[in-house]
């Protein structure tokens, strides 16, 4: 995947940020405290492998804002993550949360290894490790950890249990993305993707366009990607291409989706669905197509390759997959781009409601979470569009300003202690 | 447009490259296994914070803070935390490793820690000094964001540079606020009234007394008329000045932040302070002339006394130095290249691991006093002191004579040993 700009994911994230800050005009004080992380957490610790040897791990834990409530954001294992990584999720954390209005801040974390290289027991010991070492930082009422890239719901459950065994009680509302059985929620594994489905027929619909038979292209098949692609499908896009780290495959007939995960549970992969054709990865992007969705990493789309890339609708599964010159380009080719703290902002809406019946114990059904859930999703894409329809910005200037504006609100609220 | 730009911390990797640098050659001489040098090697965790503080001009800035734990399987991290502009995660880090090694040398239960804010409160850089209140506003926002990490048992403030007595009270009311009762083991170099400690301000520059003491007794040298330059006339550095010139040392020559002095007459430290007190610098002192820091370094002399910042001596300047012993008081202040050179050059250098030890003996008094709310007198104090230092003194001589090693390493060798063996026994969790 070409990274052809030298920004960092940071650099992006500020500079994103200092582009709303500047067309809202917010006063200094506020800019100064809002572009940065208020916490950063790094810890270094010892796993012992199934080897008998002893390895060293770095991981993070960032806090950017906790103004207007406990920080959420997920832990991601990957042999990239970095402190600059998480410092923007973070940051993305936050504004998505204010964008869909839920009483949380933002906050992420990571830790640097490459966990297919880990049999079950070592990541389980890194888990628990890692676990204790955040532990100062986290808990139901500061912090609230989730799944991210390369982490699940045993790995939630893993962190769960090392916390309540520490504290000697069950802390369901210490993680969300837990299992269902550990106090999970219903919907919470489809939520993310299912919000961007939400998220393409609201724009399809603002734009007058039809998603029967669209030609869609999703980048990555992990939850975001898989779910996004099921649902879309099933509101009737034509999955013609998707992809993941193992390279991409292209049907212009179309793919089934539901098809397709049941093939990867044998796989593992995309690759060799069969009726495909295989394409370069660098070029999955590029294929012409009414919806795509980027549901993989951060800085996909560039200066270098967005000329090229012209769907009607770019649905940012990701987070940060577009970076501000691709931005600028996207927006002069009318792409109608609906940006990342919104489109995937179902995901935490519903670790919002997981962690609601955590607290108090009582479990909604599944129909009461996908209502609510398309409730604060379409009410979302409304603010957010009405807004950027107004002012002719992009969405992502537009749900920007809305998060930064509900931030600096709470933070005149609360003033500056002591 | 913001009225005045925050400083921000400017990374200077050199400081944990010299702290990992010693490290690894202490490992190597000791043939530590794999499994610990992984676990030592490292600094256990790091917080950065960034904070708004409301200025006097009624605008808002954001400071940058730090605060890194070594290694706490000896006990509650303890080291310093100092408010200036070169404070930086790699500073930070290096001196949190150091106190760990510190307080092993010494046998005291502590882990290392250190930190500081990144900001300017004398005006050095900005021309422009902070007020108290700003100070004040800092110091209870600072605390309020790492509580978390900090207290009696978890990690044990220490002041350092810039941190005046003041700020300390500060430090210690914040946190009692916060846990609703009066905490007075969390930071030490307290005032007397608040639980402070008997001989708190005479720790540092007393530990330079005993150890030049003993090296001079080793070294066959006689203190009587020996020539002594001080570079830093801080707390450590005017009171190391003012007990060697007692000991019938001549102090020839002496700097702080204003400037360096150096006389062909013997200095008073008494004077000097007082003269500084009265004109706010060094320069022009009466019967001496005004030199540039560098050149104090290289003054022919007996003793250099390093109580200033880090990164003082390194190969550049390693090869004109002219001193016979070089006593540490400051951080890190010479690097590894430098410690080859001096070596080579058969001038001793006795590590901050052990200069200091005095001072972290002090902290670690006042801390077990604290706890038990029984305070010792001034010669309780001052016996318990020097039994301690000196052992430890003797067991780095004997480690650098068995293996053949400078002091550092062998000083290292000793504290990594025992934090080595700690770690051993507590296993990896989980």
């Amino acid at each position: 995947m070409s990274k052809a700009e030298n920004k960092s994911p940071y650099q992006i994230a500020q500079e994103q940020f200092d582009l709303a800050a500047e067309f809202m005009g917010l006063e200094d004080d506020l800019r100064c405290i809002l572009r940065v992380p208020k916490r950063e957490l790094t810890v270094n610790f010892p796993v012992r492998m199934d080897d008998g040897s002893v390895q060293a791990f770095t991981g993070y834990r960032v806090q950017h804002n906790v103004t207007r409530g406990p920080g959420k954001g997920g832990i991601r294992y990957h042999q990239n993550v970095s402190l600059d990584e998480v410092r923007a999720l973070a940051m993305w954390m936050t504004w998505k949360c204010a964008v869909v209005n839920i009483p949380f801040g933002g906050a992420k974390g990571g830790v640097v290894v490459d966990p297919t290289k880990l049999s079950l027991r070592e990541l389980e010991n890194l888990t628990r490790r890692f676990a204790t070492e955040i532990s100062p930082l986290i808990g139901q009422d500061g912090d609230i950890p989730a799944p991210d890239v390369n982490t699940n719901a045993q790995i939630m459950a893993w962190l769960m249990d090392t916390i309540s065994m520490h504290t000697g009680h069950l802390e369901s509302a210490i993680t969300t993305g837990k299992p269902l059985g550990l106090g999970g929620s219903l919907g919470r594994s489809d939520a993310t993707g299912r919000g961007v489905s939400f998220c393409v027929a609201q724009a399809a619909k603002f734009l007058n366009m039809d998603l029967k038979d669209a030609p869609t292209v999703v980048q990555g098949f992990g939850n975001v990607g898989s779910v996004s692609a099921r649902m879309l499908h099933d509101l009737g896009c034509r999955i013609i291409a998707v992809g993941d780290v193992y390279g991409s495959i292209y049907n212009p007939k179309g793919i089934d989706p539901h098809a397709l995960v049941q093939h990867m549970k044998k796989t593992r992969t995309v690759m060799d669905y069969p009726d495909c054709e295989p394409v370069p990865n660098e070029d999955l992007l590029e294929i012409k197509c009414d919806v795509l969705v980027p549901a993989a990493l951060e800085e996909q789309i560039t200066a270098e390759n967005a000329p090229r890339i012209r769907p009607k609708i770019l649905a940012e599964g990701a987070n940060g997959p577009t970076t501000p010159e691709a931005d600028k380009i996207l927006f002069e080719n009318n792409v109608f781009v609906i940006p990342d703290i919104l489109c995937n902002a179902g995901g935490v809406t519903v670790s919002y409601f997981e962690w609601v019946q955590d607290l108090q114990s009582f479990f909604w059904d599944e129909s009461e979470i996908n209502h609510r859930l398309k409730l604060v999703m379409d009410s979302s894409f409304q603010a957010v569009n009405e807004r950027a329809q107004a002012h002719k910005i992009p969405l992502r200037l537009a749900a920007n300003i809305l998060a930064i504006e509900r931030v600096a609100e709470a933070t005149r609220l609360r003033g500056i202690y002591p | 447009m913001l009225i005045q730009e925050p400083i921000r911390a400017t990374e200077t990797p050199d400081l944990w490259q010299v702290a990992s640098t010693q490290f690894n050659r202490a490992a190597d001489a000791l043939n530590l296994e794999d499994k610990l040098r992984v676990i030592l090697g490292n600094v256990k965790r790091e917080l950065a914070v960034n904070f708004p503080v409301r200025m006097s001009n009624g605008h808002t800035l954001t400071f940058q803070g730090f605060r890194a734990h070594h290694n706490v399987n000896m006990g509650p991290a303890r080291g310093g935390i100092r408010y200036h502009p070169g404070v930086n995660s790699a500073q930070v880090r290096a001196f949190a490793m150091l106190n760990t090694w510190r307080a092993a040398i010494v046998n005291v239960p502590f882990g290392g820690a250190s930190g500081g804010v990144v900001c300017d409160p004398r005006g050095q850089l900005t021309g422009r000094a902070m007020t108290a209140r700003e100070l004040e506003n800092l110091t209870r926002r600072f605390i309020t964001e790492i509580d978390f990490i900090i207290g009696p048992h978890a990690d044990i403030l220490v002041p350092e540079v810039n941190i005046t007595p003041e700020i300390v009270a500060w430090i210690m009311d914040t946190y009692s606020m916060h846990h609703g009762q009066m905490v007075t083991s969390v930071v030490t170099g307290k005032p007397l009234a608040i639980g402070g400690s008997a001989l708190r301000d005479e720790a540092g520059g007393l530990g330079v007394k005993l150890v030049v003491e003993q090296a001079a007794r080793w070294k066959g040298l006689d203190l009587n008329g020996a020539n002594v330059v001080i570079q830093g006339f801080g707390n450590t550095g005017s009171n190391a000045a003012m007990f060697l010139h007692e000991l019938g040392c001549n102090i020839i020559a002496v700097s702080d932040v204003s400037g360096a002095i150096v006389s062909a007459k013997r200095l008073d430290p008494h004077q000097i302070e007082r003269y500084r007190q009265q004109n706010g610098t060094l320069l022009n002192y009466p019967d001496s002339d005004n030199l540039a820091e560098e050149e104090l370094l290289e003054l022919p002399c007996d003793i250099l006394t390093l109580a200033g910042l880090e990164n003082q001596i390194d190969a550049r300047n390693a090869p004109r130095i002219h001193a016979k012993i070089i006593a540490e008081a400051a951080n890190l202040p010479t690097n590894p290249q430098a410690d080859d050179i001096l070596r080579e050059r058969a001038i001793l250098v006795i590590p901050d691991l052990l200069a200091n030890a005095s001072s972290l003996m002090l902290s670690y008094f006042e801390w077990v006093q604290d706890l038990q709310s029984f305070f010792w007198t001034e010669e309780e104090t001052r016996a318990r002191l020097s039994r301690v230092v000196g052992t430890a003194f003797d067991s780095v001589v004997a480690m650098s004579e068995q293996h053949q090693v400078d002091l550092r390493t062998a000083g290292l060798m000793l504290a990594i040993g025992r934090v080595a063996e700690a770690t051993r026994l507590r296993g990896i969790y989980p």
